[in-house]
């Protein structure tokens, strides 16, 4: 019966090649706004997974409060259970130009702090930073790939600071001492700075933006991170669970936007798989009747109509992916940051999904084909 | 099975249609028997219950009452599920449009019929062969239908019919699109198959055709008329 079904459609190239190119253009969205899902799901799990040991410790109002000191530092260091604190000090490479996703981070890191931070991450090239290093910088691969960066090269850092109505721009050169791998995790668009350099080229004094703290071993960090919170004034923690749960309440939200643009694709290629068979069905009535007059059993018929609409769901299937992964491999290699990866896991959805919505929009035109009295069908001009 | 054992047989066969409020008669209480080997002719003038009784025949309609047997078997009790078995192995069609699939040649037409019998395909292939040589077409086996004149697409229809080997082949107006040289040449194919065994019934209001069949019953509003050996 296979070899029919290839008949069928070959037969009628254009209108099946429309409805195939549909599937594909639905799955082909499905691939990259999943592909795109898939990224930021990694780079959190892969992020958290790096900071997992640690408490978060935030100014009470939310980064616009400012007001987190090295003498908060202490104090966050001074809580029983906690073993090791510092600040960590985040600003935008370039203020005035924010890319996708918040663009590229300055990461002002104390430079003995910097192993504990980035653990096993290893370095394509160059050294890390070292306690007594100057206006130097350890870039991540993405940073390093957009600005084309090599050890030795100098990275351009902007800081924006706003008076009254007007806003002044600084700028300063960073040498690059040293090249991050590739982790997956926002440290691929981060440039890490000694500590006490960023803050002096922020102007910032001894502020920090945030407080990592290490608890010791043993020590819970559910429980620690209340202590925190206890103990020091003006602080909001985040622990490991917390944080957790925060980002993956965003990626749900992220997730939902995806899901529904890959439904809205699906809806609009099933509706054509659903058009073309209706019109297929109803162009071969007097075949399916005649079918059915040489002893063609119903399930021969729902056989040839729904293989017919699965098919071509397949083909699109296998279309949309080519052309998606395209495309994904097109932007992966030509643009900056990474932003799309294609999984396993999202290769099986978009297949399985393909092929679903061939067989689910074929199955009523089929059953209208199959149900067809012999008699009528014949008659049918 | 005996000879005398008719192949067909026709009792009380009732079909009343309803058209709107008004019930229209179109077959009452036809009864005919058909003998293996008989190459019979149904004739009558349009609105006769012709095609009616072609169809309650063919399984094609349900009678209102009455019954059909073939080769012994009460079909018009048959439940529907069992309706495509009995088509494919009992009864096999001959349309006045021919009703070849368009996308598929001539082989493969032949082939169709035998794929619902889920009989293998390198039976299917030597039968399909066979008879389309059989039928004067072994030179035009990968042509389509729309390459095909009136009278090789009827013989591949009727070779179609026969590939199943069926009890009774079932012709509605064989010669009804055709000139009168593919008639003739239709009739006497037919007329051959009869004379190596196989039951025939045409249905046709062509008195050229129904005058050389064996035999012939004529109908009139829903009755059979007359019924004369020839």
């Amino acid at each position: 019966m296979f070899d029919l079904i290839l008949k069928n459609i070959a037969h009628r190239k254009l209108r099946s090649g429309l409805t195939v190119f549909g599937i594909a253009l639905g799955i082909f969205a499905v691939i990259v706004m999943g592909s795109m899902s898939e990224n930021f799901n990694m780079t959190f799990d892969k992020s958290i997974s790096l900071t997992a040991d640690k408490i978060r410790v935030l100014p009470e109002g939310g980064f616009v409060g400012g007001g987190l000191t090295e003498s908060k530092v202490r104090e966050v260091k001074r809580v029983a259970g906690v073993s090791d604190a510092y600040g960590l000090l985040q600003a935008s490479l370039d203020p005035e130009n924010l890319g996708f996703g918040g663009g590229n981070v300055v990461i002002g890191i104390p430079p003995e702090k910097t192993q504990i931070t980035l653990k096993d991450t290893k370095l394509t090239g160059g050294r890390y930073l070292v306690t007594g290093d100057g206006y130097r910088a350890v870039v991540g691969s993405s940073v390093a790939r957009e600005f084309k960066l090599k050890v030795g090269d100098d990275l351009e850092i902007k800081s924006k600071k706003v008076q009254r109505a007007s806003s002044i721009t600084h700028t300063r050169n960073f040498t690059v001492v040293g090249i991050m791998e590739y982790t997956g995790s926002f440290f691929d668009s981060g440039v890490i700075v000694p500590l006490d350099r960023a803050q002096k080229f922020y102007e910032l004094g001894d502020g920090v933006t945030m407080i990592l703290a290490v608890p010791e071993p043993n020590t819970d960090p559910e429980d620690l991170s209340k202590r925190i919170e206890l103990n020091v004034e003006k602080v909001k923690t985040f622990s490991p669970e917390q944080l957790r749960k925060q980002i993956e309440q965003a990626l749900i939200i992220f997730s939902l936007v995806t899901i529904s643009a890959a439904v809205l694709a699906a809806i609009i290629g099933g509706l054509s798989v659903t058009n073309t068979m209706l019109m297929s069905v109803s162009e071969r009535t007097k075949e399916f009747g005649l079918m059915k007059a040489l002893g063609a059993e119903t399930k021969d018929i729902l056989f040839m109509t729904v293989g017919e609409a699965a098919l071509m769901g397949v083909i699109g299937g296998i279309i949309g992916i080519a052309g998606g992964a395209a495309l994904v491999y097109f932007m992966n290699n030509n643009f900056a940051i990474i932003l799309f990866v294609i999984t396993p896991r999202l290769l099986a959805i978009a297949m399985s999904f393909a092929t679903l919505l061939g067989v689910v929009s074929g199955t009523y035109p089929a059953y209208r084909a199959a149900k067809m009295s012999p008699m009528e069908a014949l008659r049918y001009e | 099975m005996n000879e005398r054992e008719p192949v067909l047989s026709v009792r009380n066969l009732s079909k009343t249609y309803m058209q709107g409020k008004i019930p229209v008669h179109a077959l009452t209480d036809v009864s005919f028997d058909v003998k293996k080997g008989e190459f019979i002719s149904i004739v009558g003038p349009s609105g006769s219950g012709k095609s009616t009784l072609l169809s309650m025949m063919g399984l094609l309609d349900k009678p209102t009452s009455g019954s059909v047997f073939i080769d012994g078997m009460e079909v018009t009790k048959a439940k529907e599920g069992d309706a495509p078995k009995i088509r494919r192995e009992k009864i096999g069609f001959v349309f006045q449009r021919f009703n070849l699939i368009p996308t598929l040649t001539a082989l493969e037409n032949v082939d169709i019929a035998m794929r619902f019998a889920r009989v293998s395909k390198h039976k299917r292939k030597e039968r399909s062969v066979e008879l389309l040589t059989q039928m004067g077409l072994e030179g035009r086996m990968k042509h389509k239908p729309s390459e095909l004149s009136g009278g090789e697409q009827q013989r591949v229809a009727i070779a179609r019919a026969m590939s199943n080997h069926p009890a009774i082949i079932l012709a509605d107006e064989p010669t009804g699109e055709v000139d009168t040289k593919t008639r003739d040449m239709i009739v006497a194919l037919l007329k051959e198959l009869c004379e190596k065994g196989q039951t025939i019934l045409v249905v046709t209001h062509d008195m050229d055709v129904a005058e050389k069949t064996s035999r012939r019953i004529t109908m009139r509003d829903g009755k059979i008329a007359s019924d004369t050996q020839q």
